[in-house]
């Protein structure tokens, strides 16, 4: 008996279990609990005899959604604890007031990251690097396995790392956090591989949802960066766990988001164009962020081992320095400063310096390897951006009305849609923790110019960077959600000349196809498609059938059809075993549109490979 | 029951839902107790810091009374107090974008609140909104206070008529004096405040009022006996006047300001020729010495500016007066009482405009040019 805490060779599992298509939830798998372990013969240990599922799949389901509730609970309770810890490390170690010019802002953050540095390295591995990144392994490669010492290591070094003042967030830890309980969870169950892989996204969506207290912007990330599609196997799962985080999170720490949102709106419709001012110039901050992680990561990871032990001391001195020389607001997760900005309590010009200390003292935190994420750093980053681009235009333009809440707020839209690539999610942030819908239009529009700037100017999203600067080869979800969709109109061809009748005689359809070769379609009456070659209606002259209907000697009735705008993945299931297809018209079945064979398809795929 | 069935039955759904409710329930009075203890101690470091934000305040470090504040909020984000404290330690800085933002946020989630509407009140007043600035105090006055009502609405009140009688807006801080003087209570100190202000409106009716109340329970009161006749002496009641300032100057001998508005008084009383109930001879001697001032004015304000009264100079400004005045001289001689009014006006009139002329040429006069002017000034107002 294999125990469900030991760990396990990725590499044996990736055998064993990679799915047809890459995807964990491609339709042949998307009904995982549906179907269950008994419909399909499993190699899958859990879903032996041994397996305490018993249940019907209807009761499987159930139950699985009673176990998200569970996981939100648990992962919220994570969660307080998380931020319990991170609140209690800064108030010890950085004092309860981040004064410049204090020599701990500059010893603490250095002997920490010195402490942090030796507990990554020995004791946990595994908690370095992105929770995102780490989640979407566990989904796609490692059967949703997370070890639960990552959880442990995660919360200790990262409370320590945040506390201690590294430039970091702890949305990203909580979300892996969440994760990692869930998986454990499920080890414990003796789910099976299917459950098992799916429990990630659901913890992983409940560590989110509490650490932002925004569970449809969580629900939303998790869809949007880790699964990557809608499906409705989870998304029940990954609501309940989240809704049920929040619930926990709220009842211990107050409904309050994480920064008190002061009354923003459009005042008129002309500032939209300073809106998408402040679009063209987070896009340009985010690109700037995303290119010094992905330029300084992967080279200091090249230096020697040994330097590792020091690099996020090193980060931290110099984060400390900075915050020693009066930007003592660029340390740890900066949510107060996000709250100060959003108040109008800076003016323009330091909103800008902190904005891009913020940029610089995240990339050391990052790629030093201090563990912690990157969110509460982008929305910093967003709302200083925001506030000075707004305070700098109401300078400009006095006529410009808008508050420097609303600018900031849009702003950490901005850089979320831009920076971490969720266009989606980064719309709903920003209504979820403002509750107020009257800047949708903004958000809307300065989100699309960063995420179209950034896209264009940095094609690796972020998380999928950091992927590959791991050597790990998951999914991109951006470039799933980019990629074009081939159809059958893209492969088609034009009707053929001849096009046989149902009604017509077998004389009158040899003499029509006298010259010609190949497979005629023949339209069936009243409706309908079928095929005959030109070898078979010679055969069918010859045998004296000539006088029959064409329609009543027909060998191959029933031909499948197929639409335009019906995917070449889908049409490929059909023209397999039928060497031509027709396409016909949605409303009209008997309207040809054109024809399409297996060659057709395999043609254009060989050339969108070429191009 | 042996180990296989324990296991068994361990493995059921619900046995596990029970299982997880019970870790659930017990992780949960764990995390809760840490949660009480941190908020705990969060809020002791709150109270800490913005006890030391105060004492910065008030010994004047503005600045670092807000980073204390700031601090404070961190750890007690929700603390009206130190919400509070901050916008005002802002706008004490000269902060005052960032405390309008950090007080109408303040006032979004408590508009009712009288603390924060007399705060936002006192921040435009200081940025000279002025429509917001009354707006907001408006506010206040007719708020929420959660200690003392009475007394914090009433001091907003006051600082708003202060704030209107600083911007000349006498008609707006009268109305405000007239609410307000209704619903005082019988506090002499409040009624001198509010007669103060009265009379700096220039309401000297309703001002007399509130010094008269004053004084039915406090003869003596010296500041509402000179108020009194201060106010009396600006309607022109120089009798009712008189009388306040003969009962200060007695409570108080000594003091300069009441006796020599006294004087003032007395004279104007003394040589008023419209005054009721003096005989015709008397009537006619203070209209001789009146007539005789005047002339005397006029030569001594022509001599100080050097000015010729000849009858060769134009007749306009000062030597037309005298000229009329000399040609009333030889008419004053052959007054016999008893007066009527067509003899007594024109020669009055005379006066009272040379009385006006060399005030404009010459400065403010005293003694009995003072009273004359005085005199001239409201006719129908003095007590005869």
């Amino acid at each position: 008996m294999t125990d469900p805490g030991a760990p396990v060779n990725p590499d044996e599992i990736l055998q064993a279990s990679a799915p047809d298509n890459g995807s964990p939830f491609s339709s042949d798998v998307q009904p995982a609990f549906a179907r269950s372990s008994s419909r399909q013969p499993s190699t899958d240990r859990s879903s032996s005899s041994r397996s305490w599922f018993t249940l019907s799949s209807t009761r499987e389901e159930r139950f699985f959604l009673l176990l998200a509730v569970f996981i939100g609970l648990f992962s919220g309770l994570a969660v307080v604890c998380f931020r319990l810890a991170i609140d209690w490390t800064r108030i010890w170690l950085l004092g309860p007031v981040l004064e410049p010019h204090t020599w701990r802002l500059i010893a603490t953050p250095t002997v920490v990251g010195l402490i942090v540095a030796l507990l990554v390295i020995h004791v946990f591995p595994l908690v370095r690097g992105s929770g995102v990144n780490q989640t979407k392994a566990a989904l796609y490669i490692y059967n949703g396995y997370i070890p639960f010492r990552t959880a442990v290591g995660k919360f200790i070094t990262a409370a320590m790392a945040i506390g201690s003042g590294q430039s970091l967030g702890p949305e990203d830890p909580s979300l892996q956090i969440g994760a990692s309980l869930a998986s454990a969870l499920g080890r414990r169950l003796e789910l099976s591989r299917e459950r098992l892989r799916l429990l990630a996204p659901v913890g992983a969506a409940a560590g989110l949802a509490a650490a932002f207290n925004a569970p449809i912007s969580a629900v939303l990330f998790v869809i949007e960066e880790v699964i990557g599609r809608w499906s409705a196997g989870i998304l029940g799962s990954v609501v309940l766990s989240a809704v049920s985080s929040v619930v926990v999170v709220r009842w211990f720490l107050g409904s309050e988001p994480l920064f008190r949102i002061p009354a923003v709106g459009l005042m008129r419709p002309t500032e939209l164009l300073a809106y998408a001012f402040l679009g063209v110039v987070g896009g340009l901050a985010a690109v700037i962020f995303a290119r010094a992680i992905g330029y300084f990561r992967p080279r200091l990871r090249a230096w020697p081992r040994w330097t590792q032990y020091f690099q996020p001391a090193a980060a931290g001195l110099i984060i400390g320095l900075i915050g020693y020389l009066g930007a003592p607001q660029v340390m740890g997760a900066g949510y107060d400063y996000m709250d100060q900005a959003m108040h109008d309590q800076f003016t323009w010009k330091v909103l800008a310096t902190l904005a891009l200390l913020k940029i610089v003292a995240t990339t050391l935190s990052f790629v030093s390897g201090a563990p912690g994420g990157m969110f509460a750093p982008t929305l910093f980053v967003g709302a200083m951006l925001g506030g000075a681009v707004g305070g700098l235009e109401r300078a400009l333009y006095p006529g410009l009305t808008g508050s420097t809440a609303t600018y900031a707020l849009v702003g950490m839209g901005v850089l979320f849609a831009a920076f971490l690539r969720v266009p989606m999610t980064s719309v709903f942030m920003v209504l979820e923790v403002s509750g107020n819908y009257s800047i949708i239009v903004p958000v809307i529009v300065a989100n699309t110019l960063a995420y179209v700037i950034s896209r264009g100017l940095q094609p690796t999203p972020i998380f999928d960077l950091l992927t590959r600067q791991d050597g790990l080869n998951l999914p991109s979800l951006e470039e799933q959600r980019e990629q074009t969709v081939l159809r059958v109109e893209d492969a088609m061809r034009p009707p053929p000349a001849l096009v046989l009748d149902a009604q017509d005689s077998v004389e009158q359809a040899v003499r029509r196809a006298q010259d010609l070769s190949g497979t005629f379609l023949v339209r069936m009456s009243p409706s309908g498609w079928g095929s005959v070659t030109a070898d078979e209606l010679k055969r069918l002259g010859g045998e004296g059938k000539g006088q029959m209907t064409l329609g009543s000697t027909l060998l191959t009735r029933n031909l499948p059809y197929l639409h335009p705008d019906i995917t070449l993945e889908a049409a490929l299931r059909h023209v397999y075993h039928v060497p031509l297809v027709p396409v016909v018209h949605r409303a009209d079945f008997r309207r040809l549109e054109g024809v399409i064979s297996r060659d057709d398809v395999l043609e254009k795929y060989k050339m969108t490979e070429e191009d | 029951m042996n180990v296989a069935s324990l296991k068994a039955f361990t493995r059921r759904p619900p046995v596990i839902v029970a299982g997880l409710v019970v870790i659930a329930v017990l992780a949960f009075l764990a995390v809760n107790r840490l949660v009480t203890r941190f908020r705990e101690q969060e809020k002791a470091l709150a109270r800490h810091l913005y006890e030391r934000g105060v004492q910065a305040q008030d010994t004047g470090q503005p600045e670092r009374a807000v980073s204390d504040f700031r601090a404070a909020l961190s750890y007690a984000r929700d603390n009206f107090d130190y919400q509070l404290s901050l916008a005002r330690a802002l706008r004490d800085t000269g902060r005052t974008a960032e405390s309008e933002t950090y007080l109408i946020s303040l006032w979004e989630r408590t508009p009712q609140e009288g603390a924060v509407n007399l705060a936002l009140g006192r921040l435009f007043a200081r940025e000279q909104i002025f429509d917001r600035a009354i707006q907001y105090y408006h506010n206040a006055i007719y708020g929420f206070w959660s200690t003392d009502p009475d007394a914090r609405r009433r001091d907003a009140q006051f600082e708003l008529i202060g704030y209107l009688v600083q911007h000349k807006a006498y008609p707006q801080a009268q109305a405000e004096l007239i609410t307000m003087a209704s619903s005082l209570p019988h506090d002499p100190e409040l009624r001198l405040r509010v007669a103060g202000l009265f009379a700096q409106v220039r309401d000297y009716e309703h001002a007399l009022s509130q010094y008269d109340d004053v004084l039915q329970t406090e003869h003596d009161n010296q500041a509402a006996l000179y108020g009194a006749a201060q106010a009396a002496f600006q309607l022109g009641r120089y009798r009712t006047a008189q009388g306040y300032l003969q009962s200060a100057v007695h409570a108080d001998p000594k003091n300069a300001d009441t006796s020599q508005l006294l004087k003032t008084v007395t004279l104007v009383l003394q040589i008023d020729p419209f005054a009721p109930r003096i005989s015709d001879a008397e009537r006619n001697q203070r209209l001789r010495s009146a007539f005789q001032t005047a002339g005397d004015r006029l030569d001594d304000c022509a001599m100080t500016k050097g000015l010729d009264l000849s009858p060769a100079s134009p007749a306009v400004g000062l030597p037309a007066l005298k000229a009329q005045w000399l040609g009333l001289a030889p008419k004053m001689k052959r007054l016999r009482p008893p007066l009527d009014s067509a003899s007594l006006d024109p020669v009055m009139d005379l006066v009272f405009e040379i009385e006006q002329e060399t005030r404009e040429v010459c400065g403010p006069p005293s003694g009995r040019d003072q009273a004359l002017l005085l005199i001239s000034q409201d006719r129908a107002g003095v007590e005869r």
